[in-house]
Formats: structure tokens, sequence, C-alpha cells
């Protein structure tokens, strides 16, 4: 009867312990091996004061990366060019923009026609026009897509882990019972599934980084609520009844160990989860209407209200994607002008909203918010200059249809970035791209390990953050060797000491 | 004043002088004792003033027991005349020597009830400490008796008691320097002991100890230290300094290299470490700019004083006698002879774990009942849980073999063997990878191959070259993910296939050398290419780290004594020379490693650890060799490999416990018997679907078109998990993407997990369904609630348990309940575990 005793009261000390270090922002990690030895506690003490020091170097401890799936053209968004409005016997090389310009609250930035909410609030942030995707060759979108989640171009030998697990595994969640990796509104069901899920995961790191999948805004609630038809009530019930059969069981008798107690600390967890009032962020119902009526432009725009209430209760890093299903979305391979119109029309209030809505409720200081796309597009060029690929779309020289007339090709070489919150400069332009085909990057180009560094670098995580898999390390982007662009936050580059970084061949 | 008393106060004069001078010695060596470090880290709730006294424990005990040992002294010299002019000194002695005894004894009981100490050697030294107190007033005791009641003829008896008391205290005092210092503190100076430092093949770092003041080092020294030192440059330095990546223009990795030194000239001086560059640098804090490592940890103590002695040594490099600085293993198969059987133990496996037993204290135990160890081999040969029917008919046979008989019968139920082994092939092959493949279709599907070739339990030897020289059915293996687009060199199809075949069936990781030289093992780029280039078409040309080099790659196995890759033959001759080389019964390594996965997939745990690292030290070589060899010897049967452990006395025992994972892995890992389990995603789908309700309908299943796939020949009647395609629910359990290989799953749970199946749609549809039908066919809790227990765990209920579920239940229960029930049980650790 002793060792019973003994065995519950640790578990009570153990979940104790575990609420305590998760309160102070240790890694999960740490948490789900809060069970072992002595000299291991210390060591996770160790780890969490690391954690600790790290925050109070970091300009953000929340994430949210607005993802526009499917390539999204540049000259037709934020870095507008010359204006060629369609007529018939058009010639394609003519067109470089399908838009007009039209002014920002930036003196001298334009953006293109259709994004004047978020031209309003540009001045929060910082626009990088001269992001340069990878030239991976014959252009595939989900293997780009792979690239930017996850700094590594695919294939990969081994699963290479999400930004967003990174940050989980880094970091732990900022609220112990919201996910610390939350993923909004892509389905994995359709076209590209498969290679969806090849990034869309937290790899090597282990399920317990994986992201929390909400595939419709809508219902995001059902995720974190008990099964459908149960009450709170019966709920808390059943639960009750399954801790009782635990203790108990006449398992007791084998006593625990590392995975009975894991098992246990990951239901009692999904319990806080779903029992907790924060678990009510997730239910857009209670939003006001007119609050509501902002973001409803649909899924995307409904999944930025929820990554709004999502972090004013304390979420750590949350993906609203407008969903890449090929040939659809941003992936504009015909009728591109129209479409655009719509995509548009899709993502301009609501996220426009959101960096308000921020601002407003004093979040917008430690969350950074990125917009971001795997590449652009172009009506002539496929790939980038130089490194011309494979046509995917036919294009006619002269356009008679209006559904030739837009942006139908992948363009590598220069795209628009977004950021704003969380350290970044406020009202700044980064970068920039030729006026003329090719509208390709020619100041300042940006690449995604660079990109990748700056958000780490916001959250305080260093650039040589890096976990161990098959004896070697493996970093957060490729040899650790990247570095932040201070820039972006208003700072001084940091010097690389290119003499010691030389690399020889033998 | 006489004389006598004279010398009394001189020499208790004496004595004060001495405690005087040698207090703040005393006083020195506590503060520096690694015990009141650590204890400074250490909080708790104990009152501060006993958390103090207990702190003064290694103050207080240095000094009295310095007493009574000098008493003891002190008395063998006076042996002739007890009445020596030393008497009163001795009195003094033994009083204060007992009374701080005792002291301290109380004091290093506080110490250790607040500390991070535990185990034997506290005890003993405990123990010891408390007789030594006891012993020493005792003899104090004695004393007392005899001075003032002249007893003399207690004398001897005294005297005995006080030479007894100092050895106590001798032992107390070294039981005391183990716990803090560790116990090879005394032994392993001794070069004769177990323990020594510099002993040959020790794993402690290279003996300073042994070789200070020796002016020449033998060659074998010289070897070894040199050995050592350029372990540490792989361990903390290759990284930036070997032919991949040479910054500062210093390469660390060869010889002429390393004494040529970098751009800024030599490094070494040998003989001379005071003016070596390199012992500057590694010296440095670790915020100056120069300090090497620049990037990971900082090199230890050890290592640096390491590097030190070498240089001073004049940084010896032989050429000849080079030993390898990573352990590889044995390529060559071994037969060691097996151990006598004995009236207990016949089975083989049993025999070579007694061996293993022996050598490491390890106690047999009991076997398990029937009921574990029926749940046991249902679950590890054919992946289900056993019918209530089933167990009831074990436990009624009579036989005395009876569990060897089961195991037979469950090895001969081809298929829903196939159906079990199915998930671990298809995550070890990569198999049952449902994505577009890329748009190139680059994954095809072996599984309708797999099936077959498990249902008819094919020879391993015929199983691997069929996955090596591949057909139509089995070509997906070596076939590659080839992605659109430009890929990484490192990962062209042809690197995938040696990248893979050498990490499933050679438990090797050649995925470092396929990009640049290992600095984790002795592999070099060239040896990677040489072996992928048999699955090419055309001659690759190797790439270090993207870059194309301009040399051509050779063709070659990665062991040339396996033979020889005709270089200019067509692929498919090259793959059927690969096939029948590598297959040679003289590839140990091949058939060490499969008996080392399936021994992993019983006992929770490989004989060898992590099961794609073959070349790390087996917890017992011998039991891996016989075992390997035994399986070339039976035709490469894996169902015989499995009746042979499964039906060994070793597999029976009680499954052992673990509350550290990282200890799973780590080379002090000690065998005492399976570690227990988590069921796999299809596992825990399938013991569902039997106890509780069927998870899939039939519909679910993704392989029908496959002929040789006839799941209705299965003797379960439920659609098996592995058969169907992978969902967010399998997903959330742990089975994998499958576009990397995986050999091993999570063996811990994850809130994700837990979420998915407290609130996911499919699986309380499952419970939902299940609960409607047994409601209509049980009207009440009792029998739902035995019945529940029966089919899910093997047993009935206790009654504390029925009490419980009963409260929920009630009487004559509703759906709803008995859904909550069967979720509280499915939840259950007890469900959830193989034990």
């Amino acid at each position: 009867m002793h060792s019973k005793w003994n065995r519950r009261e640790f578990l009570k000390t153990a979940s104790a312990a575990t609420l305590g270090a998760l309160a102070a922002g240790a890694p999960m990690a740490g948490l789900l091996s809060s069970c072992s030895s002595s000299s291991d506690k210390n060591k996770k003490l160790l780890e969490s004061d690391a954690v600790k020091q790290r925050l109070a170097n970091s300009t953000a401890d929340t994430v949210i990366l607005l993802w526009m799936a499917g390539g999204m053209a540049h000259t037709d968004t934020f870095d507008p060019k010359q204006y060629t409005p369609f007529e018939k016997g058009l010639d394609s090389n003519r067109v470089l923009s399908t838009f007009k310009a039209v002014p920002t609250v930036l003196d001298g930035v334009n953006f293109s026609e259709g994004l004047e909410s978020i031209g309003k609030i540009i001045d929060k942030g910082t626009l990088i026009r001269s992001y340069v995707a990878a030239d991976l060759g014959h252009i595939l979108h989900s293997r780009h897509q792979y690239h930017w989640h996850t700094c590594y171009e695919p294939p990969q030998s081994v699963a290479a882990p999400h930004m967003g697990a990174w940050i989980a595994k880094e970091l732990g969640p900022k609220n112990p019972v919201i996910p610390a990796f939350i993923d909004i509104g892509q389905r994995l069901t359709l076209g590209e599934g498969e290679e969806l899920k090849a990034f869309h995961t937290s790899g090597f790191l282990g399920n317990e980084f994986g992201p929390f999948m909400i595939p419709d805004p809508t219902t995001g609630l059902d995720s974190v609520k008990p099964p459908v038809g149960m009450s709170y009530k019966r709920f808390e019930k059943r639960n009750e009844l399954y801790n009782k059969l635990i203790s108990e069981s006449a398992f007791g008798e084998f006593g625990s160990d590392y995975q009975k107690e894991s098992l246990r600390r990951a239901m009692e967890q999904s319990y806080m989860l779903l029992n907790s009032p924060e678990a009510k962020a997730f239910d857009l119902s209670t939003e006001p209407k007119e609050s509501y009526d902002i973001y409803n432009t649909g899924r995307f725009g409904l999944g930025c209200l929820l990554a709004r209430r999502l972090t004013e209760k304390g979420a750590r890093f949350i993906s609203v994607t407008t969903e890449y299903v090929p040939f659809m979305g941003w992936d504009t391979h015909e009728n591109g002008h129209t479409r655009m119109k719509g995509m548009k029309k899709e993502i301009d209030a609501p996220v426009a909203q959101l960096i308000k809505d921020l601002e407003r409720t004093g979040h917008l200081d430690r969350t950074l918010v990125i917009l971001a796309s795997e590449f652009s597009r172009d009506m002539m060029l496929e790939g980038r200059p130089g490194a011309e690929v494979k046509h995917q779309v036919d294009q006619p020289t002269i356009i008679n249809d209006i559904k030739n007339y837009g942006m139908h090709r992948h363009f590598t070489d220069g795209c628009s970035i977004l950021m704003f919150g969380g350290g970044i400069q406020k009202g700044h332009v980064y970068g920039k791209t030729a006026d003329e085909r090719p509208c390709k990057t020619i100041e300042k180009p940006i690449k995604i390990d660079q990109i990748h560094q700056s958000i780490y670098h916001a959250l305080g995580i260093p650039e040589d953050a890096h976990a161990i898999i098959e004896e070697r390390p493996f970093y957060t982007t490729p040899d650790g060797v990247a570095k932040p662009v201070m820039e972006l936050f208003g700072k001084k580059e940091v010097k690389e000491d290119t003499e010691e970084d030389e690399v020889k061949e033998a | 004043m006489n004389s006598k008393a004279f010398n009394k106060y001189k020499f208790l004069a004496l004595l004060l002088l001495l405690v005087a001078v040698l207090y703040p010695f005393f006083l020195a060596d506590v503060l520096a004792d690694p015990v009141t470090e650590a204890a400074t880290s250490t909080a708790n709730d104990t009152f501060w003033l006993f958390k103090l006294l207990g702190r003064l424990h290694p103050l207080a005990v240095h000094f009295p027991v310095t007493l009574l040992c000098l008493a003891a002294l002190l008395e063998v010299v006076t042996l002739k005349d007890f009445n020596s002019r030393l008497r009163p000194g001795i009195d003094l002695l033994v009083i204060l020597g007992a009374a701080g005894a005792v002291l301290s004894a109380l004091l290093g009981w506080m110490l250790a009830g607040q500390e991070d100490y535990g185990g034997d050697t506290l005890a003993i030294h405990r123990w010891t400490g408390v007789a030594t107190a006891v012993l020493g007033i005792m003899a104090a005791y004695l004393l007392y008796t005899i001075e003032k009641q002249n007893r003399w003829e207690l004398i001897k008896y005294y005297r005995g008691l006080i030479l007894f008391t100092a050895v106590g205290v001798t032992a107390a005092g070294h039981y005391g320097a183990s716990l803090t210092h560790g116990d090879m503190y005394l032994t392993s100076v001794i070069p004769w002991s177990d323990d020594y430092e510099g002993a040959p093949g020790s794993k402690s770092n290279f003996s300073l100890v042994s070789l200070k003041g020796n002016n020449k080092l033998s060659h074998e020294q010289e070897i070894e230290l040199n050995t050592q030192v350029r372990a540490i440059f792989a361990h903390n330095c290759y990284k930036c300094h070997s032919s991949d990546k040479i910054k500062g223009e210093l390469r660390l990795d060869q010889k002429d290299m390393v004494f040529k030194g970098g751009k800024h000239g030599q490094i070494i001086e040998p003989g001379k470490p005071h003016e070596s560059e390199i012992i500057r640098r590694i010296n440095l804090p670790r915020s100056h700019k120069e300090a090497m490592p620049g990037k990971g940890k900082p090199l230890s103590k050890e290592d640096i004083q390491l590097i030190t002695y070498w240089v001073e040594k004049g940084a010896p490099w032989p050429d000849k006698g080079q030993k390898n600085i990573f352990r590889v293993a044995e390529l060559k198969p071994r037969n060691p002879s097996l151990p006598k059987a004995t009236q207990n133990l016949q089975n083989p496996v049993d025999l070579w774990v007694n061996e293993y037993f022996k050598k490491n204290n390890v106690a047999w135990t009991n076997v398990v009942s029937d009921r574990i160890y029926l749940r046991r081999i249902y679950l590890d040969i054919i992946g289900v849980v056993p019918t209530p029917e089933e167990l009831d008919a074990f436990a009624q046979d009579s036989r005395a073999d009876k569990r060897n008989i089961w195991v037979r019968q469950l090895l001969n139920r081809n298929d829903d063997y196939a159906l079990h082994w199915l998930t671990f092939w298809n995550d070890a092959l990569r198999n049952d990878y449902s994505g577009t493949g890329y748009i190139t279709n680059g994954r095809t599907n072996i599984s309708d191959w797999l099936y077959k070739s498990l249902q008819s339990n094919k020879p391993y030897n015929q199983f691997v070259k069929e996955l090596l020289n591949p057909g139509k059915g089995s070509e997906g293996f070596i076939n590659g993910i080839k992605w659109r687009g430009v890929v990484n060199a490192s990962q062209r199809t042809e690197m995938q296939a040696a990248q893979n075949v050498s990490q499933v069936l050679l438990g090797l990781n050649l995925k470092c050398t396929s990009c640049h030289d290992s600095f984790i093992s002795d592999w070099k780029l060239k040896d990677a290419y040489a072996f992928a280039n048999i699955f090419s078409d055309s001659t690759l040309e190797i790439n270090r780290c993207d870059v194309p080099t301009g040399k051509m790659a050779e063709t070659k196995i990665l062991w040339e004594e396996l033979g020889t890759i005709e270089e200019a033959a067509p692929v498919k001759e090259k793959l059927r020379q690969l096939a029948e080389n590598l297959t040679k019964p003289a590839n140990g390594r091949l058939y060490r490693t499969i008996v080392n996965r399936i021994w992993a997939q019983m006992f929770g745990r490989g004989i060898v650890a992590p099961v794609d690292a073959m070349d790390n030290e087996p917890w017992s070589q011998d039991l891996l060799d016989w075992l390997a060899s035994d399986f070339v010897a039976r035709n490469y049967d894996l169902k015989e490999l499995i009746y042979l452990i499964a039906t060994s006395k070793t597999y029976q025992l009680p499954s052992v416990k673990i509350m550290d994972e990282q200890k799973i892995n780590a080379p002090d890992f000690r065998f005492a018997g399976m570690l227990r389990k988590r069921m796999s995603a299809e596992q825990f789908a399938d013991a569902v679907s039997s106890a509780i309700q069927p998870v899939y309908a039939d519909s679910a299943v993704q392989y029908k078109h496959f002929p040789e796939l006839k799941p209705e020949q299965a003797s379960t009647p439920f659609v098996r998990a592995s058969l169907v395609k992978n969902d967010g629910f399998l997903t959330a359990l742990g089975r994998p993407n499958r576009e990397t290989v995986i050999t091993g799953r999570d063996s811990q749970a994850n809130l994700l997990q837990a979420l998915e199946l407290t609130n996911g749609k499919a699986f309380n549809a499952v419970l939902k369904r299940g609960a409607d039908s047994w409601v209509a066919r049980y009207k009440d809790s009792d029998t739902i609630i035995r019945e529940v227990y029966r089919k899910a765990l093997g047993r009935a209920p206790v009654p504390k348990e029925i009490n419980v579920a009963k409260q929920v239940l009630g009487p004559t229960p509703n759906s709803e309940a008995v859904q909550d029930f069967l979720w509280a049980v499915v939840l259950l650790p007890e469900f959830q575990l193989i034990y």
C-alpha cells in the first residue's frame, strides 16, 4: 500500500511541477521528462533558465505566419510595375502588372489595386521586396513550400521539422493549454496531400512538437472541446472515471514507468485544454458580429480571426494559410487577373484588421506577423532569369482572351514578404526589384535561411540551435551558418567574420 | 609539579598546537569538498539549521576519526606498558575521538536526509559510521572502567576494541570518500584493479596518471595517446577543420596537415605546449574571439590536459599500427560455442543470457503468468490481443510444453503473422507511401511482394536478394523518391538507395558520408559514392556538399572482402552481383542486423542500440553472434528465430520498467528482460477492433487490387489497421508518413495523441457504435463490466473496479454511459502497453 501512496503522491507532484514548468515557459521536452532522475531535473532547470535568458533577449513571443499558398505574384500585389490594361491583341511581353498601382500610407510606396486596407497599415511593419526563392529547377509547389517551411530542400535523408516544430521545441507553449504549434486552414486530403504532409510535421523532433491542425477555422472549437454531443458535465465525469480506474487498477502492481507516466500526463494536458476557459478562444461564434464580419472573407479571413483570438490567449506559433490546392487559390495557371481580384479581396481586410486589432490590444509589440508565399509569378518567365525551366503553362504571345491575361508562370527571383510587430522596424522597405522584365531582385536579396534566422532572432532562439539526429547535428537552418537580417529590426548588421568563415575545397 | 604531571601538560599543549596547525588544512579540504559544492545547488524544505548542521558533517568527520586512529596507533606503540607516559594523551584522544564520532554520525544522518545520496554505498557508510561511534563509546567506557575501577583484566578487550574501532573508522572513511569522489576513487589508480584508468581497452580517457613521470612512451602508448587526441579532434574540430570545411586553412584530420598548420602558421610546437597555438586557443575563455572550438561545446578539462600532454611528449603520431578512432564491428560471422545446458536452462538464448547474468549479477526471476505470456506472444507475433476464449483455452491447456506449442501455432497463422509484420517492414522499407511520388511516381508500391514474402516466410537471404536485385514487385525499395526539379547530389535516387540499403539492411549510417567524409565514423565520401554507383546506369561524379569534384566514383561494396562488382557491367548485372555478395554468410553484419532488429521488436531494445548503429557495442557479443550464425544455419528463417526467442525463459521474464527514456540507448544499459513497450498505432487500433468494436470498415482497405493480399484469409473478424490508408488517427498514434525510412517509433505519448483519443471524431464514432452494440447485447452493468475487462484486459475486474465503473453505469446502463466506460478502459495504460 505504501508504494501506491508514493505513486499517487508522485503523480500529484509531477503534474504540479509540469504546470509550473510550463508557466515558466520551459520547453515541452522538459515537461515530458519531469519524472526522470534528480540530476536530470537539475539539468532541466538549467535548460529552463537558458530559455528564460533567451526570452529576456527576445522581441517577440508569438509568431503568426500568413501563408499565401500557390505562389503570389509580386507585381500584382505588393510590388506593382507598369500597368497594361487588357485589350484584345495585347502583346504578352508588354504586361508587367495587370492592376493599377495605388498609393499606400508610405510615401513613394505603391501597392497593387485591391490591397488598399493593407496599404493603410503598412507603416506598422516592414515590406520586403527582395525575397529570392531557391533555384530548385523544374517548379513544384509542394517542394518549394517544404523548403520555405523547413529551410531544407527536399528530399532529405531524415524528416526535416517545420519551423513551427522547432519553435515549439525550443520555447514550448506560451500558455500551457494552447498547443505550441497550430496550423489553420490546410486540409491534407486534397491534391498533393502527401507532399504537404511531408513538411506539416515535426519530423525527427517527434510528434510532441507536431502541428495541431485546424483545417476549418469555423469548426476550430470542435478540436478543443469534448466530443460532439458530449456535455462538459459528462466529459468531466468520464475523465473522473478514467482516473479512478487507473488508481484502482490491478495494474497498479506493475508500478509506473516513463510510458505510463507520459500517457497520463498527455491525458491530463488534453483534459486541461478541453476544459479550460482558453478553449473558448477557439469559438468564433463568440466574436462580436461587426468584428466577425470584417474578417469573414472566407476560411482564410476567419483563420486570421482565430489566430488573433489565440494570440490574445497565449499562442506560440500559428500558421494561417489560404490553403494550397493545385491550380486553386494563388496557384493561378490561367485567368490570373480575374482570380487575383478574388484573392486580394480574401486577404486585404482580414490581414489589415489583424494588425490593427493586435496593435489595439497591445499584442503587436510581442507578436511577429509574417505574410509570405513560396515564390512569385510572371506572365512570361518560368523559373528565374538565367535558369529558366520547362514552361508549365502555354502563354500566347498575343492575348485575345482575358483568361490568358494574368501571371501564370512561376517566378523565383523576386517575391514580396510583409513583416509586422515583434520588434520589426516600422514603415520600412527592404530591397528592390527591377522595374522592367525580368522584374528580379536587384537590391539586398534575402534568402530563406535569413528569413528563418530573423524570425528565430526575434524569438530569442540562437542561430546555432540544433538537434542531434543519427549522431550528427541538424541545425534550424542548414549548417547553422545563416544570420538574422538586423536591418529588419532597425539595427546595424552584425559584421560577419568573412575571414573565419571562408570555406575551401580540399 | 611532578614529572608525570609536567609530561601530561606538555603533551596536552603539544596536542593543542598540532590541532591549531592542522585545523586550517582540514577546513580547506572540507570547503573544497564536492559535497559542499553539490549541497549549494540543492534546494528543499528542510529547516535551514538542520541543513547547516548536516553540512558540518564532512567538517566534523575528518578530525575525530584521526584522533581514534592515532589512539589506536599509540596503543600499539605502548603495547608493553599500559601506563606509559602517553597514557593521559591516549585517554584524551579516545574520549575526544569517541565524542567526535558520535557527533559526525549524527550530522551525517542529517546530511544524507537532505542531499541526493542513496544506494548501497550510502547504507554501508552510514552503518560503519554508526558502528564506529558505538565502538568508540564502548572503548572510552572500558577505558574509564579500567582506570577508575582498576579492572586491569579488561585491558586486552579495550585494546582489541580500539584497534577494531580504527579499522571501522578507515572503512567508514573509505565509503564516505566513495560517495563524494565516486566508488573507483581508490581502485582506479591501482594497476591490478579492474577499475584501473590506464588499463588497455579501458573506456575512460587515456590515463595521464599512468604515464606521468614516464620519460619515454612506448610505441603502443604513443598510438594510444595519438588515437585519443584524434578522437577529440574528430568529435570537436572536424566540423570546421577537415576535408569538407577548412576554416583558417587548417585541417585536423590528416597527419601532414595537422603539422603544416593553418594560415597563421604552425599550430603545434612538438614538446613545447606553451609555444603551441593550438594549446593557447583551446585554453582561451569561451568569449574570446580566437577561442577554439569556435562552435559547439568547449573542450573538457581532461581533453585539454590530454592534448597538452600529447604536445609535451612531442606530439607523437606513429604511422604504423594505427587504430580506428571509432568502434567498428566485426564483419565476419562468429559462432561461439554454446555454454552447457543446465537442468533449468536449455534454450540457447537463455544459456547466453545466463552467462551475461552471471557476469553482471542479474538474478533469474520467475517467468510471467499464462495470461501475460499469451498477451505478449499474441501482440509480438500476430499483433492482436488474445480473445477471452483463447485465454481460457490456454489456461486450461495442461500440456507441459504448451507455451512452445502456442507460439508455434501463432507462427503458423501465416496471414495474421504477415499482417502484423507488414507494419514493421512498411516503415523500414518506406513502403505504402501514398503520395504522388512528386509527379514521377517515384515510389513504386511493393506491398504485394512484401505481403507474399511475409506470408510465405521467405528466407531472409532471398528476401534481401529480391530487394537488392528486384523484379517488378519489389523494385520500389531501391528506386527511391524522385522529386521534380534539381535535387541535391546526396539525395539522387542512387544515393538514396545506398543510404537506405546500408541503414535498413546493414545497420550503417551513410547519410553524412554521402555528402562529405564522415566525422562520426571512418567512412569516406568516396566509399558512399562507390556503393551508390552500383545502383547507377552511368558512372556517378563525386560531389562534395553538392559541389562536383571532377572525380568519378569507383564501384565497390562497402566491405571489399565481400566481393567485387564489375564496374562496366550493366546495372542489372551489378545489382545481381551486389545481391549475391551481400547475402553471403560471410557477411555477418547483414544477419546480425536482422536478428538484432527482431530482438528489439520483441524486447523493446536491441542487443545493439540504436538498431541502425550496428558498430555500437552489444550488451552480449556472444548472444548476438550466436543468434546471427544460428539464423544462417537455420536457412535464414525469421519464424524460427522468433520461435527460439519467444520460447526462451529470457523472453518470459517479467517486463522491466524504465523511468527515463534516455537510459534505454545509453551505453551502460543493463539487460534484465523485456522493456515495457507501447502498442503501435496499428496494434492499438486492432486491439480496439478486437475487444470493443471494429475500427475500420471493409471499404477502408486500400490494397484490394493486389492479388496476393487476401485479408479474408486472416482469422481476425475485423479489418487490420496495417491494411488501411494512413489517417489522422493512426498518424496521431505514431504511424509515420513513410517518406523516409523509420526503424523505430516514438514511445512517448503526447498531447496531440491524447487529444485525438479524447475528442477525435473517428475514434468517438467507433466507441459510440461499440456502446450501442454492447447495450443491445448485454442487459446489466455487471455483465458489461465483466465482459469489457475480459475482452480488453484479459482478466476479471476486481471489486473496486466494479464499484467505480458502476458509479457511472448504474444498474442498467444507457449507451452514453457505456461509451464513456469503453473509452476509459481502452485508454488505461494496462490496455495500451505491452508488458
